[in-house]
């Protein structure tokens, strides 16, 4: 008689493990697919926000950061920004700037799914020129075949994206708030410009 | 009406509603508790490194595609934040705290307030943060930041009216080595004064 109640709870067991497996599955594929599904993550946030803009292409302004007025979450309120939205599907992307060398200016590179692929600071500018050329897997390796040849190397950056869409963000610090303006105006000298594969 | 036949069928039907209930209960869980794994934690302060990188795991992944931020490159520094003063007590408005020094080698460093969501916090100074440049420091260059409703002498952030907040100490260039922990001495303490 003592034994039939364990063994009504050991016909359950089957079933509990049953469970266990299917809410494993669930918790595998909602954590897998959020990046997918989340409809407000930072590239639709940017993409909205650079639509609404003046010039929809190239680098767009981000406000200055106030409460109730942030584009992103969690940024650091000391910074002034801007970002490049883009979409390899017209062709590659330069980025191009000089730096001073004084001023911390941090670029990141952000495809799908919240990843960053890249991120660099002035620091590692060479010769005081940022030149950053992103394309996908195709289109860089066009470049690199159109460089062969008696041309010299090219002193540009290649980095190939790992999605056809993404953004780069460039922070630019205000060491103190009366450093905005310079800030923006450190951003304004940025561009980045969509340009077309050398034919050949 | 008799069951039985079907009993099989039932349980079944539980197994999967109770699945899909725990699965996704366990996915709210952990997408709540922070960014996915290996932390780096210092005193009060708490960075995720790999969310500034390629290796970034599926967890940090789902929990920045969901709050729509954009986090700091890896090679371009940390961001720390802390929930929680030096004792381990959850920040919050009602009271007054110190930010004391020292701070770990870098470049530039900003300490900011923010709210649990990383919204900006409305408050009368319309100043947000300290960076390494405009804090005041005293001779010797040490230097204390006071978080406190009412107007400090001088250095002083304000919660405005916001009932929760979080410190961000942002580090910017830093030499910090990600692989070991860091050493709690070397990062600022917050230091509880007292409660309203």
């Amino acid at each position: 008689m003592r034994l039939n109640i364990p063994d009504r709870y050991l016909d359950l067991l089957p079933w509990l493990f049953a469970t266990l497996l299917v809410a494993g599955i669930v918790h595998i594929v909602s954590v897998l697919l959020m990046p997918t599904l989340a409809p407000n993550d930072a590239l639709a946030r940017l993409a909205s926000y650079v639509k609404s803009a003046a010039p929809a292409e190239g680098l767009v302004m981000l406000p200055q950061m106030a409460p109730g007025a942030e584009t992103l979450p969690f940024e650091d309120p000391a910074f002034a920004e801007a970002v490049c939205v883009y979409d390899l599907a017209k062709g590659p992307l330069r980025v191009k700037t000089s730096v001073d060398g004084e001023d911390f200016l941090g670029l990141s590179f952000h495809g799908v799914a919240g990843r960053i692929y890249h991120s660099m600071t002035d620091r590692s500018a060479i010769k005081g020129k940022i030149d950053i050329v992103v394309g996908d897997a195709r289109q860089i390796d066009a470049l690199t075949s159109a460089d062969e040849g008696d041309a010299p190397p090219p002193q540009e950056v290649r980095l190939t994206a790992p999605a056809k869409r993404g953004f780069i963000l460039i922070r630019s610090l205000a060491k103190r708030p009366s450093d905005q303006e310079r800030a923006r105006s450190r951003l304004s000298a940025i561009s980045c410009q969509r340009f077309d594969l050398p034919q050949g | 009406m008799d069951l039985k036949p079907y009993a099989n069928y039932l349980r079944a039907a539980s197994a999967m509603i109770a699945g899909v209930g725990i699965g996704l209960f366990a996915t709210i869980l952990s997408l709540n508790a922070g960014y996915g794994f290996n932390s780096l934690r210092a005193g009060p302060w708490t960075a995720w490194p790999h969310i500034g990188g390629a290796d970034i795991d599926p967890y940090a992944r789902a929990v920045i595609s969901r709050s729509g931020e954009a986090p700091l490159g890896r090679d371009q520094g940390l961001a720390f934040i802390a929930r929680a003063d030096s004792n381990g007590a959850p920040l919050s408005a009602e009271c007054e705290y110190r930010i004391i020094d020292p701070l770990p080698a870098a470049r530039f460093w900003t300490i900011a307030l923010a709210n649990p969501h990383g919204r900006l916090l409305a408050n009368p100074t319309e100043r947000y943060g300290y960076s390494s440049v405009d804090v005041l420091r005293s001779e010797g260059g040490a230097f204390e930041i006071d978080v406190a409703r009412e107007a400090r002498p001088g250095n002083w952030l304000s919660p405005g009216e916001a009932k929760d907040f979080v410190v961000m100490l942002r580090l910017y260039d830093t030499p910090l080595d990600i692989e070991s922990a860091p050493d709690p001495n070397s990062f600022p303490k917050i230091v509880k004064l007292g409660c309203a």
